[in-house]
């Protein structure tokens, strides 16, 4: 009967083999020292500049105020500001600051706002939320080969509503001159970071009859904080991809090789190490090369869903796996996912959720990077339904695994007070593969275990964990790199252990009478039909 | 000529600038004398962008060329401002923010923080400074905070182009002084590779090589002044906040980037006037020593030994950069009992003059003349601001806006009321 690598493998192979994954895993947190952190920002603090005619600039598409326009003026001076409008307005950022330029290799962008509002008497804010209406006009431009920029070009244009929260503390002998305490405006995503240049006008129409920025109070300044992709860690990242690819699929092949040897159709369990492989593969696969030939916004979005099919594909793995050590079912049917279906559809159920909250926000960025769902009341209902729904499905989903791998335990404990009645050779057979298969369960735990420790890690401020100023060690991006690399190996270690051996069964020739019927087949169930002696085992371990 | 440059133009500028530092090197011998306020010249620059007596330009100019600045400027602060274009408006606005706050801080006291408009920045405080006491040290300590916070906020503007990738500010520190070129190459290399650090790095140790400039004796004197300078400057580090955004797979936190947002110097002009208010009294190491700093500083160069540890340690100092303690000196409290003064502190050693009589030669003006507040208690009471001379007491009908309502961006409107009040006036 065919078992297992995992099961057959000497002590002294799997060893060696775990030493590789070990010696990689190590390569990969290594790997992550020499990138820089997975993201950066610069502030850019808006330079205000005065439209003078705000009617024709309105409809002319391609007249741009940079910092350099004609007329500049400082709001925290009441007089430069008299006689003008707040149509007069334009904030201008260049992205990036300092003559500096974006590398495609920076992937992404994200803005968010941050408006500095002085408290006055005049105007007090009576709500809290303070409605803002945002005019914002992207440009891009590129270097040119002699080193000078090509003219601004229109890249997106809207005007959105954004809510921003604001306390004073009217107490503690505060008055005029001090700022209120705001919240920051998120203001835009960028999905690729194909042009060298980006600029960002910006305006705070008023209108009283439509209700434009009416609660607004007398804003200073207002920064931009510009979040990029830093180009090292990209670099980084593709390369961990690069090299993961091509082994993953080179193992699937052998993998996929050895189950179509056996006599018989894989069973479900290879079906879904393959699924995961594949899907593995597929987040493996470099595509972020192309996005430096090709402008592809849509990147995000793509990673999202490939990350996404990936989790929901190894969950489900787990899922199954466990279910196939314990046997749900008594009866001898060929094991398919249908038998999965109430555990299946609450990663079902928790992804589509993702996806559709996944779709709705970002999917619109791909129109209007401006776009953020989380603005309208109904779009935040809408967004918290969904999260609230995949975060049930999850909790859920926790708890049918945990059952789950509780039977199997108590089942493998079970058994295991039968062990010392068995003759040797079959007792420290068994004995061994109770062994190895708590060890990937432990390895799977403890794989889980690092994933969540560590990104709450890279949750607890940031600050803290820069120990010192003087070193440039990123533990963010250490958590990351590993981390991903600790998931590929431990699916390269899944297929690896889990492909079925050629090896027969040594104890089969050498069992005695008396141990017989303890191994023998449950009756109607084929040989096809199992993947290992160990679900063999522990279905017997159910019968009993 | 030290230093090779191909392009004429900037040679003739570069020979004007030594011509100028001689001058102005004569100026700080003779000055030296006197002593004190040696660090303190660069204060002038709030001065220079207004129209002086002498020649009033027109307010919308907003920069003048900066030639008018070198006068107040040590030989380091100007090599500074060569290196750092942009850097010196940056400084010019930071001093004036720092007049602004003071005056806002002390709007209510006896020392109302008055300036003066003079070209030689130490006079701009008027000659209070020359005392070691509370007044001065929130005048060294929210300057340097000013210019602090100012060369961020420039940073962030993109008037300074040198506050790119600080990381390499402290490495070398030269570089953008020659070798332009290669210095930015390196630094879009560095943005691409790792992004930038953020401006408070800058501002910080720009502020720290621009002010403390001058303050390098052994005096009790200058220790004080770097002390102050240092603890304006630690307020304003310390008052960042750090903000976040989570940006991960859909938005979630598994990738979230923070950075630190610049206070709004209100804050740190609070913080600072709260610090005033418990401002530690120090001496010197020893008693001896102590006294004789009290009486004079003419006998500060008397060290030179002591001066050049001091240098060294400076030097020192861009390999690691903003160690909490760069200068290595504990100030002793004067009374023994109390605990040494923290970085933070505000420190003196001289108790401030009276502030009730007009005293040319300190350059004060009494309070004479001023308005109180007859119901207060506080230091804004007529009480205290008349110094119990007692105050007049008057009504008057004054025009004033009211029921002001505003839109955004620039409209006020407002009713005109004609009010009765009584005001308060000390004699």
């Amino acid at each position: 009967m065919p078992g297992t690598i995992l099961e057959n493998l000497s002590t002294k192979k799997l060893s060696v083999l775990l030493s590789v994954f070990l010696l990689s895993q190590l390569a990969c947190f290594l790997l992550g020292l020499i990138a820089p952190s997975p993201a950066r920002t610069q502030t850019i603090l808006a330079t205000v500049c005065v439209d003078e005619d705000p009617l024709s600039s309105r409809d002319d598409a391609d007249q741009w105020f940079t910092r350099q326009c004609r007329k500049t003026v400082n709001l925290e001076d009441p007089k430069a500001t008299d006689g003008l409008d707040a149509n007069n307005l334009v904030f201008v950022a260049e992205m990036p600051l300092h003559g500096l330029d974006y590398s495609r290799w920076q992937q992404n962008l994200v803005g968010i706002l941050q408006i500095d509002m002085y408290y006055q008497k005049e105007q007090k804010i009576s709500n809290p939320l303070v409605e803002l209406t945002l005019e914002s006009r992207l440009a891009y431009s590129d270097k040119t080969s002699n080193g000078g920029k090509t003219p601004w070009k229109y890249f997106s244009h809207a005007e959105e509503k954004r809510y921003m929260n604001c306390s004073f503390d009217e107490n503690a002998n505060r008055g005029e001159g001090y700022q209120y305490e705001c919240t920051m405006v998120s203001l835009f995503e960028l999905g690729s970071l194909f042009h060298d240049y980006y600029l960002l006008n910006l305006r705070l129409p008023y209108n009283s009859t439509s209700n434009k920025n009416t609660a607004l109070g007398r804003i200073h300044d207002i920064y931009l904080h510009t979040i990029y992709m830093n180009g090292g860690f990209t670099k980084v990242w593709v390369s961990l991809k690069t090299v993961f690819f091509p082994i993953l699929v080179a193992i699937m092949t052998w993998f996929w090789h050895r189950v179509h040897k056996l006599n018989r159709t894989p069973v479900l369990l290879e079906y879904m190490l393959i699924t995961v492989g594949g899907t593995l593969t597929f987040l493996n696969l470099p595509i972020e090369f192309l996005s430096l030939f090709f402008e592809m916004p849509y990147m995000l979005l793509l990673s999202d869903i490939r990350q996404g099919v990936f989790y929901a594909t190894l969950l489900s793995f787990w899922l199954i796996f466990a279910g196939e050590h314990m046997l749900i079912q008594d009866t001898a049917e060929r094991n398919t996912l249908r038998k999965y279906w109430k555990h299946l559809s609450t990663i079902i159920i928790g992804c589509l959720c993702l996806l559709i909250f996944d779709l709705c926000e970002r999917g619109t960025q791909l129109v209007n990077p401006f776009y953020s769902i989380w603005v309208t009341p109904i779009g935040t209902n809408l967004a918290l339904a969904f999260i609230i729904l995949a975060g049930i499905s999850a909790g859920l989903y926790f708890f049918f695994l945990c059952f789950m791998v509780w039977r199997v335990f108590k089942n493998i404990s079970i058994k295991r007070s039968v062990l010392p009645s068995m003759s040797q050779a079959r007792r420290l057979h068994y004995e061994g593969f109770i062994y190895r298969f708590n060890f990937l369960m432990l390895a799977t735990l403890i794989c889980a275990a690092v994933t969540i420790v560590s990104f709450i890690l890279s949750q607890v401020d940031e600050g803290q964990n820069k120990w010192d100023e003087t070193m440039d060690l990123e533990l963010s991006s250490v958590i990351h790199t590993g981390v991903y690399g600790m998931w590929n190996i431990y699916i390269c270690a899944m297929l690896i252990l889990y492909a079925p051996s050629h090896k027969q069964w040594p104890s089969d020739v050498a069992c005695t009478e008396g141990e017989e019927v303890e191994f023998s087949r449950i009756p109607n169930e084929s040989t096809s039909n199992e993947i290992s002696a160990l679900t063999t085992f522990s279905t017997k371990a159910n019968l009993d | 000529m030290r230093v090779d440059i191909d392009n004429m133009e900037v040679t003739v500028i570069i020979v004007m600038l030594l011509s100028l530092s001689e001058a102005t090197n004569i100026g700080d011998m003779s000055a030296r004398s006197k002593n004190r306020g040696k660090g303190s010249m660069w204060w002038g620059i709030a001065k220079a962008g207004e129209p002086n007596n002498l020649s009033p330009l027109s307010p919308g100019v907003p920069y003048l060329d900066s030639s008018a600045y070198y006068g107040t400027l040590r030989r380091k602060q100007r090599r500074l401002a060569r290196e750092n274009p942009g850097l010196l408006d940056a400084i010019a606005k930071g001093a004036k923010m720092a007049i602004n706050e003071c005056q806002f801080q002390f709007r209510n006291q006896r020392w109302n923080c008055s300036t003066r408009n003079f070209l030689r920045g130490k006079n701009l405080f008027g000659k209070i400074v020359d005392r070691g006491c509370r007044e001065t040290s929130f005048i060294y300590a929210i300057t340097s905070a000013a210019v602090t916070h100012a060369i961020a906020r420039a940073c962030s503007e993109g008037t300074i182009d040198t506050c790119n990738c600080d990381t390499h500010y402290k490495g070398r520190p030269q570089v953008f002084a020659n070798g332009n070129n290669a210095a930015a190459v390196a630094n879009v290399r560095d943005f691409e590779w790792g992004g930038c650090s953020d401006n408070i790095g800058f501002g910080f140790d720009v502020s720290r090589e621009f002010v403390d400039t001058g303050e390098r004796g052994k005096s009790l004197r200058e220790k004080i002044n770097l002390h102050n300078n240092e603890a304006g400057r630690w307020h304003v580090q310390s008052q960042m906040r750090q903000e976040c955004k989570c940006h991960g797979m859909s938005g979630s936190c598994t990738v979230k980037t923070c950075w630190m947002r610049l206070p709004s110097f209100r804050v740190i002009g609070d913080l600072l006037k709260d610090r005033f208010d418990g401002a530690s009294h120090v001496t010197a190491s020893n008693g001896g020593n102590g006294r004789n700093n009290n009486k004079g500083h003419s006998n500060r160069l008397k060290h030179p030994r002591m001066n050049s540890i001091m240098s060294n340690s400076i030097h020192a100092k861009r390999e690691n950069r903003r160690k909490l303690h760069k200068y290595n000196f504990q100030l002793k409290p004067f009374n023994p009992e109390h605990k040494p003064p923290g970085v933070k502190d505000l420190v003196y050693y001289e108790m401030s003059p009276g502030f009730c009589e007009k005293n040319p030669k300190l350059g004060i003006q009494g309070t004479h003349g001023r308005h109180c507040n007859d119901t207060s208690m506080g230091v804004e009471g007529c009480d205290i601001m008349c110094c119990g001379r007692g105050y007049r007491t008057q009504e008057i009908v004054v025009v004033e806006r009211c029921n002001c309502t505003f839109h955004w961006c620039c409209e006020v409107k407002c009713d005109i009321c004609r009010t009765r009040k009584t005001i308060h006036t000390c004699v």
